[in-house]
């Protein structure tokens, strides 16, 4: 106990100094300027928003990150509520019952309750890892090169799981992530594999090219694609007060919400919408009365934001203790703290203390801000909502364009991320969704340096992988997770959702 | 019995997933390939690659067999102008500078979008060179040249 308040108050003291504050605030309110757009959701307001960072020195880098990770969410729940349309899928919930508040002119009070609901769940968050942070991080010491590659190959399939559509599609891109992932130069042997000569691939392809190709331009042809229809609740926000009421009935599902979000987002996969969906449910089942839900009920908002917001912070406790990202954006957080020299692992938290410890007060701090940025401002966004997305979309290319050549200095990065476009676009358009390859991308020299460690240890015996109690474990689960999602009846249940969620 | 597709989607993709497998696989062969206790640099990318490929080889066969609804008809003109802006826009910043750069960006990009009007798209030109400016010349102080004679 006393050690955990040692931590937090070293933490706090290192995110409470005037500078990394301002960065904090910086972050949060960009990526919710970023994130309030329609159509961009938070992987490619982070990608978008990174190169400013990396002038920046390690800490506040990463507080800013974090700060536009917890801005892109909540910009997205904005969105949700005023125009029906979800920035991302995590905010898909949200649109159901947030949407008809905002028609019946409560949009003030569900903006509120989704603000109040995501900062009691960002305590908890934050809170569960600064108390499960340390004890993870001795275990995952322990580890040896093939317990890491299992957790690779568990946390991979496990991003499989969740993802829209055909198994063996996401499967296929995970393998194509992980491909284009150790193109550039081998650390063992000093080859330039597959860079066709060209110097700038020799560096390996940059994970902002990929970020912002596929999730960026590919998204934006496919938006340009569809039309433009949208009608935003502008005028009648009204008072952003929830009444007493109101209040009585978000606090059990804020809970409950809070507590289901938690758990999905420690678990390895892309959890941020199982964990809203899942609450909804939950919320639903225990109402007295369902038929409420779908016309504007509270708890609609409450309990699914709650649990978005608190799966997004514990997602944190994977990357900080282990160093294995769990999905798109923390593969981006891996990128951005690899730029800032830091190898993610359980050796930040002893190397590093009060970047660790700084990082996640700053955790907390962002999500106060968020509350007291968002309410007054909201009339701002609501501005912005207003801008028709012809006249957006192109100044979202600019800005990207831009952040992918101050990367190098080099126009390299921005032809290479109109390629990602391209793939970006047809992939999804087939049916193969980007999360899992940019998850593979981030993951492939990792996991190909652990596999040749592993097997130069137990001199060429692949069945190491089984023979050591905590890899055998890892991997079991993984064939477990891919054998259930195989089976009929899960399969037809698992496409229940994701047809529900792509409605 | 003769063959039909049945989803154009699954087709594609598994001909794309070959494709790109194949090209890794085969493109393995001119690095050495190591042995299982001390892998080369081919070793991780010739198993993946191939896996790549019988996966998507899987993708195709399938495609003959399940039915779904064919892909929305790609959107040539949105994803020309947005991908012809793009490499524009890395044409013209070292040469043109960030200023002839972005306008061309958001003048070639705008002309993907539903309707075109040149009053919006000058504007907008204007009103986020202004803004680029400011912030990465001004406030961030980035060394980017501004205009082809600077």
């Amino acid at each position: 106990m006393t050690e955990l308040i040692q931590h937090l108050s070293l933490g706090f003291s290192v995110a409470l100094t005037l500078q990394n504050l301002m960065y904090c605030f910086l972050g949060c309110f960009l990526g919710t300027l970023i994130g309030v757009l329609p159509g961009i959701g938070p992987v490619a307001t982070i990608a978008m928003l990174l190169p400013i960072t990396f002038n920046l020195p390690p800490t506040p880098a990463l507080i800013m990150l974090a700060g536009i990770y917890y801005g892109a969410s909540y910009g997205g729940s904005t969105t949700a509520i005023l125009v029906n349309l979800p920035g991302e899928s995590s905010s898909v919930v949200t649109c159901i019952d947030g949407y008809q508040m905002g028609r019946q002119g409560r949009a003030g009070p569900a903006l509120a309750i989704a603000a109040l609901g995501s900062f009691f769940a960002g305590t908890v968050g934050t809170l569960l890892i600064a108390l499960f942070g340390p004890p993870l991080a001795e275990l995952a010491f322990e580890f040896g090169a093939a317990e890491y590659f299992s957790m690779m190959v568990l946390g991979l399939v496990s991003a499989v799981v969740l993802a829209h559509g055909s198994l063996i599609k996401a499967v296929c891109m995970i393998l194509v992530g992980l491909l284009l992932g150790i193109v550039g130069t081998d650390v063992n042997s000093g080859i330039a594999r597959y860079s066709f000569g060209i110097s700038e691939l020799s560096d390996g392809i940059g994970f902002v090219s990929v970020a912002m190709g596929m999730f960026g331009f590919g998204e934006i042809i496919s938006n340009l694609e569809q039309g433009e229809e949208r009608e935003v609740n502008t005028s009648k926000v009204g008072s952003l007060m929830p009444t007493w009421t109101d209040l009585k009935m978000s606090f059990g599902p804020i809970v409950r919400g809070t507590a289901l979000g938690t758990i999905f987002g420690i678990l390895p996969g892309s959890h941020t919408v199982i964990a809203s969906f899942s609450s909804y449910t939950l919320e639903k089942k225990l109402s007295k009365d369902p038929s409420r839900f779908g016309k504007g009920a509270i708890e609609g908002v409450a309990g699914p934001e709650s649990a978005n917001n608190a799966a997004a912070q514990t997602s944190f406790i994977p990357l900080l203790t282990l160093g294995i990202p769990t999905g798109a954006v923390m593969a981006l957080m891996v990128g951005a703290m690899t730029i800032q020299g830091i190898a993610p692992g359980p050796q930040v938290m002893t190397q590093k203390p009060d970047l660790f410890w700084g990082m996640i007060a700053s955790m907390w701090v962002g999500n106060l801000m968020l509350v007291i940025l968002n309410l007054p401002l909201i009339g701002m966004w609501v501005q912005f909502l207003k801008i028709p997305y012809r006249v957006l979309f192109p100044g979202i290319i600019l800005f990207c364009c831009i952040g992918a050549f101050s990367v190098n200095n080099s126009p390299a990065e921005v032809y290479l991320a109109g390629l990602f476009g391209l793939f970006g676009y047809f992939a999804s358009k087939w049916g193969c969704e980007p999360g899992p390859l940019l998850l593979g991308f981030v993951l492939g020299p990792l996991m190909e340096e652990n596999l040749r460690r592993a097997m130069l240890i137990s001199r060429g015996d692949a069945t190491v992988f089984f023979t050591r109690p905590i890899s055998c474990g890892m991997l079991i689960v993984a064939i477990f997770l891919l054998i259930i999602i195989v089976l009929p009846q899960i399969r037809k249940k698992r496409a229940e959702v994701v047809y529900e969620s792509a409605d | 019995m003769a063959l039909k597709i049945r989803s154009m989607k699954d087709f594609n993709a598994g001909l794309m997933f070959i494709a790109i497998g194949g090209l890794f696989a085969i493109g393995a062969n001119q690095y050495p390939m190591g042995t299982a206790v001390r892998m080369g640099p081919a070793y991780f990318p010739s198993i993946l690659g191939w896996g790549t490929v019988a996966l998507g080889l899987f993708v195709l066969i399938e495609s003959f067999f399940v039915d779904e609804k064919p892909p929305t008809p790609t959107a040539w003109r949105p994803l020309i102008m947005v991908l012809g802006a793009v490499t524009a826009f890395g044409a013209l910043i070292n040469t043109g500078g960030l200023i002839t750069a972005t306008v061309a960006l958001i003048i070639l990009s705008a002309l993907g979008g539903h309707e075109f009007k040149w009053k919006d798209a000058i504007i907008s030109a204007s009103l986020l060179s202004l803004t680029v400016w400011a912030i990465f010349d001004k406030a961030l102080g980035l060394p980017f040249k501004l205009f082809p004679w600077s």
